[in-house]
């Protein structure tokens, strides 16, 4: 009776613990910008899924089709997400359809290690509000240029001294100046933004009245065509090529399309803030993060917290500065190793730091359509600098109404 | 009794076939033409409203869009009458050689085969304004290079050329499988009445294969006027919106942008100019069932 009773509760036993010790592990999904990105988070998500028991797959998508995922996902009342990246201009789309998951809410603290440029981004209202999403991956436009065709000169800290810079190369045989990305659309307004601030301009006051108008506009137009005459329009790839082989002097650019590791094909330095020598400085260089969000219909919110603080720390961005992520935390971009083995980092910072951010509004696609259109107009001669830029503020006001 | 039953086993025979054509053309088509009339906006938290016609008075105002209809208008005119002339010239070529017309034929249609995708990467490559292998060439000459992408003189052009280069073999395939049903007779008795070869085409390979030429114009307009792949990879609808189309404007609104109401509205007014497009042909086709029927 006695051993048929221990049988009994050893049975039992083994059947009460058994679901906990056998649990499926979750599955997380990580709805993931393809590239570099994929490959960081695969290089570093191995030790969370063994603390906590659970499985991480990444999709890695490319961008549009990542913003029509998300989007299209968002409408489930059971979400396929449970991470999803974030180009940073899509925030006031995402999170005035209520897409995210407000972390301020479910208890996350601000962390003051990240760069306050990067964190204001993920915050609605931005810079000020709860916060939405946490930086994953940093960037921010730099002025890259071909030491060579310098050739000694200083690399330029105004516009006025790009342009001529630019000038002298472009007497050169053969040689172009400055390489503008004038593609319409999206290539040519990222392009011509930091002139637009660096010249004091902006699409927007603070009231959201349009003031790509204004005079400071025009003129950054103006020296952005005479750099155009002093250079060439290439798409890209083209821009990379010819300044990393010497057949252009200079052109704005991401940071990874020229830095792959430890190296960089051309020179690099902050865009510069200043009209002439004698003028103010203003913050020109263009911020472009990849946020992380949790979408709000996640099935897993609580873990799905826990993954994207871990992928967001200062420990993950270390381990994953080697897969070619950009950090976006001050204490990993000082980090005397790293920065010792990544020299552009203190460029980077000191550039995101001097950061602009492109103007908060769920209508920023459509700005961006069609004031890329005007300024094609522009550089193509086909309408004068003010008839382009008067056109682009009635069209973007009609898309602001 | 028996023309009743033979009429139930007609319809079972076709309802799949019917239902196929319900579920994916009907109802999406009867969807849009709802959403047309409605603010839907995908991310809103609100309920679509009914706006009436307000869409369509938006999109005629629209600068940009009467733009996006005019390049597409001109691009499908222009590519349609070259790709269809050319690949009539190439049949009646390939026809007219006595050996090596299969290897010919096949050769000339690898461009077709090709998805626009990569014929746009390639074509890139070979127009870049750096190191691009058709400004390297102009170079051997002096000239250029030309910033064939991005000049608003050349690349409403030079997205033309690359279409022409890659559905002129379609049209050809068809119309040369066309020509392969004339009888030899025709051209024999033409012969004998002194017609000459311009006389042959004329009078004998023209007329035979006309329904055939209708039959290619229809469907590559059906296909042009979708114009999509290389606007966006080449030129993302510039220099100055001179290469913009309307599934690009589509696009645009109703994929980057979720505006579903205001999308479906420019996606009914081009199903609408295609089908104005094409009605001459369809009115045409029902008649020649209709008589092939009494």
């Amino acid at each position: 009776m006695k051993k048929t009773l221990s049988l009994l509760l050893a049975i039992l036993l083994v059947a009460a613990l058994a679901p906990s010790a056998l649990a499926e592990p979750t599955k997380l999904v990580i709805a993931a910008r393809g590239g570099s990105h994929v490959d960081v988070i695969n290089a570093v998500k191995a030790q969370f899924e063994q603390e906590n028991n659970c499985v991480i797959e990444v999709l890695g998508l490319e961008n549009p089709d990542l913003k029509q995922k998300i989007a299209l996902d968002s409408r489930n009342k059971a979400g396929a997400y449970d991470i999803v990246m974030l180009d940073d201009p899509w925030m006031p789309e995402v999170t005035e359809a209520g897409m995210l998951l407000n972390l301020t809410e479910k208890g996350y603290q601000d962390d003051a290690d990240f760069v306050p440029a990067s964190l204001a981004l993920g915050k609605a209202p931005y810079g000020t509000g709860d916060t939405f999403a946490l930086p994953f991956a940093g960037n921010v436009t730099l002025l890259f240029y071909n030491a060579e065709l310098l050739a000694g000169a200083q690399v330029p800290d105004s516009w006025q001294g790009v342009l001529d810079v630019a000038k002298a190369v472009n007497a050169q045989d053969g040689k172009v100046g400055y390489v503008i990305r004038g593609q319409q659309g999206n290539p040519i307004v990222g392009d011509f933004m930091p002139l637009l601030w660096a010249f004091g301009g902006n699409i927007f006051d603070a009231d959201w009245n349009v003031l790509v108008d204004s005079q400071q506009a025009k003129d950054a137009l103006n020296l952005y065509i005479q750099l155009l005459a002093n250079g060439a329009n290439y798409e890209k790839n083209d821009i990379v090529s010819s300044v990393a082989d010497g057949k252009a002097a200079m052109s704005l650019g991401w940071p990874s399309w020229y830095i792959s590791g430890k190296a960089s094909t051309a020179g690099y330095a902050k865009i510069p803030g200043k009209v002439d020598a004698d003028s103010a400085e203003n913050p020109a260089g263009m911020i472009g993060n990849w946020l992380m969000g949790i979408p709000a219909n996640t099935q897993h919110p609580d873990l799905a917290l826990q993954l994207l603080t871990y992928l967001t720390s200062a420990d993950t961005q270390k381990a994953a500065a080697s897969s070619g992520a950009v950090p976006t935390r001050i204490s990993v971009f000082n980090d005397e190793a790293l920065a010792q083995e990544y020299p552009f980092y203190a460029t980077l910072l000191e550039a995101t730091q001097a950061s602009r951010e492109r103007p908060r509004t769920p209508r920023w696609g459509d700005i961006e359509n069609v004031f890329g259109i005007e300024l094609s107009n522009a550089i193509s001669g086909i309408k004068t600098v003010d008839q382009a830029l008067a056109d682009a503020k009635v069209a973007i006001e009609d898309v602001m109404r | 009794m028996k023309k009743k039953s033979n009429a139930l086993y007609a319809y079972m025979m076709s309802s799949p076939a019917m239902l196929v054509l319900t579920v994916l053309s009907i109802f999406p088509l009867l969807f849009i033409l709802w959403y047309s009339l409605t603010d839907y906006y995908y991310l809103s938290t609100r309920p679509p409203r009914f706006i009436l016609f307000d869409n369509y008075a938006k999109l005629f105002q629209d600068r940009y869009f009467m733009q996006a209809l005019g390049n597409t208008l001109r691009f499908t005119a222009l590519a349609v009458f070259f790709e269809v002339l050319l690949g009539l010239a190439v049949a009646v070529l390939v026809k007219s050689f006595k050996r090596g017309q299969e290897a010919l034929r096949t050769v000339t249609l690898l461009p077709t085969l090709l998805p626009p995708v990569t014929v746009a990467l390639i074509w890139q490559i070979m127009l870049s304004n750096n190191y691009g292998l058709i400004n390297n060439l102009l170079g051997l000459f002096g000239l250029g290079p030309v910033n064939w992408l991005m000049d608003v003189n050349t690349a409403f052009y030079a997205i033309l050329v690359i279409d022409i280069w890659q559905y002129t073999p379609f049209a050809f395939l068809l119309l040369y499988a066309a020509m392969q049903g004339i009888p030899q007779g025709q051209y024999e008795a033409a012969s004998i009445d002194g017609a000459g070869r311009w006389a042959q085409f004329r009078y004998v390979t023209l007329p035979n294969v006309l329904r055939n030429v209708l039959m290619v114009t229809l469907l590559r307009v059906i296909d042009t006027f979708r114009l999509f792949d290389k606007v966006n990879i080449l030129t993302k609808g510039g220099p100055a919106n001179t290469t913009a189309t309307i599934t690009q404007y589509i696009y645009h609104n109703g994929v980057n942008m979720f505006k579903v109401g205001f999308a479906s509205a420019a996606s009914v007014v081009m199903t609408l100019i295609i089908l104005f497009l094409a009605a001459g042909y369809i009115r045409q086709n029902f008649k020649a069932r209709e008589k092939a029927g009494r």
